[in-house]
């Protein structure tokens, strides 16, 4: 839980004529998404678009990967992931397609059921519809560490639009911490 | 009906199987244009029907409930069909003509030293009289007509004179920079305060349509001379006219007299680049804008850089993908005119996205149908691509050029219409030539047909409807399920909407969803809250009757999904060649489909696909090119046994290949064809 002598900017809303929420993400530290991770049983980073046009954040990746994480690839961001020796997961998939893959019950991943879903690299009106999703049909986990607060979310980063640095030196907290 | 209920329905000598849609839906043939009547009374009930079941949510089972958007959506293709008939008829458009003219397209397409008309909406009705009364004056060459969204398309299809300003993104674009001297509105993707940016810029406004009255004074029965006196003497910004012939008089003689008056206005959006500059100084970076756009632009990096700088580069960009909503400014608490800053950064670039659109030809020929419907269904030809619907994209306007233009390298039959096929009529290549100018107008391997405006649709779904009647001679008259079940089974056809915007692009997609043709959509598509799509490791799910057999049948997951929403331009591309696959492709088919699958995903995902083996049902169906590699794959990554001899698969596919193989999944038809 983010409180106010953290000084992290304000978990922000976007598009708050669209996204409705009765129930907002918890604004959460790197260490915490740290040990949200660590606890959980079978987690899984799922990776998207803004991939392929920020390489500090498929740097990331590479490190979630080293450190075991599972990685599921979605919007072509497998490409510059496979080129740095990640084997992800799944790669084929679309996000709407791995998203109603998680709603099922019966969807495995190493054999166990995904019960913490983290995402990184979204268009973020793309990405909060499918958060809505999973808020509100399955029993799975969800943190976001994207630039935009996800009132979707379970947890999810603060808003970090205005200061880059910030976002990235809390990714690499997150990766140092696993 | 003014042109007369006998008025016969012909749409060319070489469609004879016209209104397919209708066919099929209602199971009546028209003949006249007074015939289409039935056809629109049997939609309108259907949709009151649905509208009386859901408005309060009586309904229990989603799959009812989705069943009923399919059913209303069906019955939108069946309007669709109706309304463009119509208008091919009575208006004389192109009849199924795949070699058009090619009209202007874009930003910088007018000649500013003459009286400009703008038409904006979809339904050209009201601005078709403007040419007529011109032309009877003699005066079309004096005045220059441009439209704005699917009314543009029809104004080229009446006079291939008419220019096409834009999509439904332009609006603002096109206002804001001054260029029409009186607008013309009629329906459907038009601005709600297209009123107010008309006026704030002393255009007239000529409201046509009574979906969109605007409170403006109903003038019917007024002169035309008082009408013209009213707008020009700014004593009216706008009247509400639904009189076409009155339109066609009232529109250039507006024109006319205010083009006279603002001669030398400026056309960019600020009066000075100091005027420009101190709007950009205004900007605290509060982050309101970006957090209200729907895009979510960083309008916050590009101002902050221009005013440290100077250099307006990062605004620059964001007109490439800025859909003009005006929401930004509207959430600014410094008043910055946010649109024209970035427009008027941007401008040079955006007065040179000028090319040219081939004029919406209508209908597929059945002769085009007889020729291509075999290489189809069989899969030598590897897919249709339907790029159909608004703007909205994710990415750069350049981005649905690239995407197609993927496919009609490849060979792919490629088919747009609305706003997407005149985005491709605005993007050129290094020579200066667009889509339209480098590939052919048949409906055939690797060209590319524009059919028309969003109405227009209705031809594409007719294409899929005739390669199952005119190839394969199945009945069409009220036989949809298995006309649907047809296509789904053999049709390797795709719907793309890149840019998801209004509601209409979803009834087109799920109207196509219920005719067995998948559809890919951009992100914003997921504001329609809807999925098809299917689970390919429930491997008892994925089945079909075989009528040759008499045999339930497992099948390959082709296509798992029918509705699926991409975020990117990689991967639209691997999905749509993906989702071309069908149970009855022909061995060499297959290949031909998997071939492609393959090559792009090692493209663009830089591997092989997850499922590809999934497709696989004998070796015939590999790439030639790779069959080793990829025998040696399904060995020892899937546990396939390989015979390397002879080098065959000997176990490991969901089934064999069978030349004879018959697939339905509804047991009426399965009845039908058993006896």
């Amino acid at each position: 839980m983010i409180s106010r002598e953290d000084k992290f900017p304000a978990a922000k809303r976007y598009n708050v004529a669209d996204v409705q929420v009765s129930r907002e993400a918890t604004a959460v530290k790197p260490a915490v998404v740290a040990n949200m991770i660590k606890k959980a049983s079978n987690p899984v980073l799922i990776t998207g678009g803004v991939l392929l046009k920020e390489p500090k954040l498929v740097e990331i990746v590479v490190k979630f990967y080293e450190k075991g994480i599972p990685i599921i690839a979605t919007a072509g961001s497998s490409k510059p992931l496979i080129e740095k020796g990640v084997r992800p997961i799944f790669k084929t998939y679309t996000l709407h397609q791995i998203t109603q893959f998680l709603l099922d019950g019966d969807f495995r991943i190493n054999g166990k059921k995904v019960d913490l879903a983290v995402f990184l690299g979204f268009l973020p009106y793309y990405l909060s519809r499918m958060l809505s999703a999973l808020k509100h049909f399955s029993d799975i986990r969800t943190i976001t560490i994207d630039e935009f607060y996800h009132p979707h979310a379970s947890f999810s980063f603060t808003n970090l639009t205005k200061d880059k640095e910030l976002y990235y030196s809390m990714l690499e907290e997150v990766v140092s911490k696993l | 009906m003014k042109y007369g209920e006998d008025l016969p329905i012909d749409l060319g000598g070489d469609v004879n199987v016209e209104a397919p849609k209708i066919r099929t839906v209602i199971g009546i043939k028209p003949k006249t244009l007074g015939d289409l009547r039935k056809a629109l009374e049997w939609v309108e009930k259907e949709i009151v029907k649905v509208l009386h079941s859901t408005h309060i949510g009586n309904e229990e089972s989603l799959i009812d409930y989705e069943s009923k958007a399919m059913h209303v959506s069906m019955a939108d293709h069946v309007g669709m069909e109706v309304a463009d008939i119509a208008q091919i008829v009575a208006f004389g458009f192109p009849k199924a003509k795949p070699d058009t003219d090619l009209v202007p397209t874009g930003f910088g397409i007018i000649d500013v030293k003459k009286p400009v008309i703008v038409v904006v909406g979809h339904k050209v009705m009201y601005s078709r009289p403007i040419i007529d009364y011109l032309e009877k004056e003699g005066k079309l060459d004096e005045f220059e007509i441009a439209g704005l969204c699917c009314t543009a398309h029809d104004i080229t299809r009446y006079r291939s004179k008419g220019k096409i300003f834009g999509p439904i993104s332009y609006q603002l674009r096109v206002i804001r920079a001054g260029l029409p001297d009186v607008v013309v509105s009629d329906e459907q993707c038009i601005r709600a305060d297209l009123l107010e940016v008309c006026s704030k810029m002393g255009i007239p406004l000529i409201a046509t349509s009574d979906a969109a009255a605007r409170g403006l004074p109903d003038v019917s029965d007024w002169d035309v001379k008082d009408i013209v006196e009213a707008l020009v003497s700014g004593k009216l910004k706008g009247v509400f006219l639904p009189v076409p012939e009155k339109v066609g008089e009232v529109a250039p003689l507006v024109a006319k007299a205010i083009f006279e008056r603002n001669k030398g206005r400026k056309y960019k959006f600020f009066a000075s680049d100091e005027e420009l500059k101190a709007e950009i100084a205004k900007c605290t970076q509060c982050m309101s804008c970006v957090f209200t756009c729907p895009h979510n632009l960083r309008i916050d990096q590009g101002m902050a850089f221009a005013q440290k700088t100077g250099d307006l580069s990062k605004l620059a960009v964001l007109e490439e993908q800025c859909i003009a909503c005006g929401k930004c400014e509207q959430a600014c608490p410094k008043g910055i005119k946010i649109l024209n800053v970035i427009m008027r950064s941007n401008f040079e670039k955006l007065y040179s996205k000028t090319g040219k659109t081939r004029v919406g030809r209508g209908p597929i020929q059945d002769t085009e149908i007889r020729k291509v419907g075999q290489p189809i269904v069989f899969g030598q030809i590897p897919g249709v691509i339907a790029a159909v619907g608004c703007i909205n994209f994710s990415d750069e306007m350049k981005s649905i050029v690239e995407i197609l233009e993927e496919f009609l390298k490849r060979m792919f039959i490629v088919v747009t219409s609305g706003c997407h096929a005149m985005d491709v009529g605005m993007i050129k290549d290094e020579e200066g030539k667009t889509l339209y100018e480098k590939y052919p107008g048949n409906f055939d391997a690797g060209c590319i047909v524009n059919v028309g405006s969003c109405v227009a649709n209705a031809h594409i779904a007719g294409a899929a409807i005739k390669i199952a009647n005119i190839f394969a001679m199945r009945p069409l008259r009220g036989k949809y399920v298995e006309i649907a079940d047809y296509i789904l089974n053999r049709v390797g056809a795709v719907g793309f909407s890149w840019g998801p915007y209004s509601h209409k692009a979803a009834s087109i997609a799920t109207g196509f969803n219920r005719l067995g043709v998948p559809v890919v959509v951009g992100p914003h598509a997921m504001k329609y809250r809807r999925a098809y799509i299917g689970k390919p490791w429930k491997k008892d799910k994925w089945w079909v009757y075989d009528i040759k057999s008499g045999q339930k049948v497992f099948i390959e997951p082709a296509p798992d999904s029918l509705l699926v929403a991409v975020e990117t331009k990689e991967e639209a591309i691997v999905q749509l060649a993906r989702l071309c696959m069908r149970p009855n492709d022909t061995s060499m088919g297959r290949q031909i489909k998997l071939t492609h699958y393959i090559e792009l995903s090692k493209k663009y995902y830089g591997d092989l696909p997850d499922d590809w083996h999934l497709y696989v049902r004998s070796e015939a169906d590999l790439p030639s090119k790779m069959r080793e590699e990829l025998l040696k794959e399904l060995e020892e990554k899937h546990g396939w046994k390989i015979d390397w001899e002879k080098k065959k698969i000997v176990s490991g596919p969901v089934r064999g290949y069978d030349a004879g193989f018959n697939p339905t999944i509804v047991e009426e038809v399965y009845a039908k064809y058993r006896r």
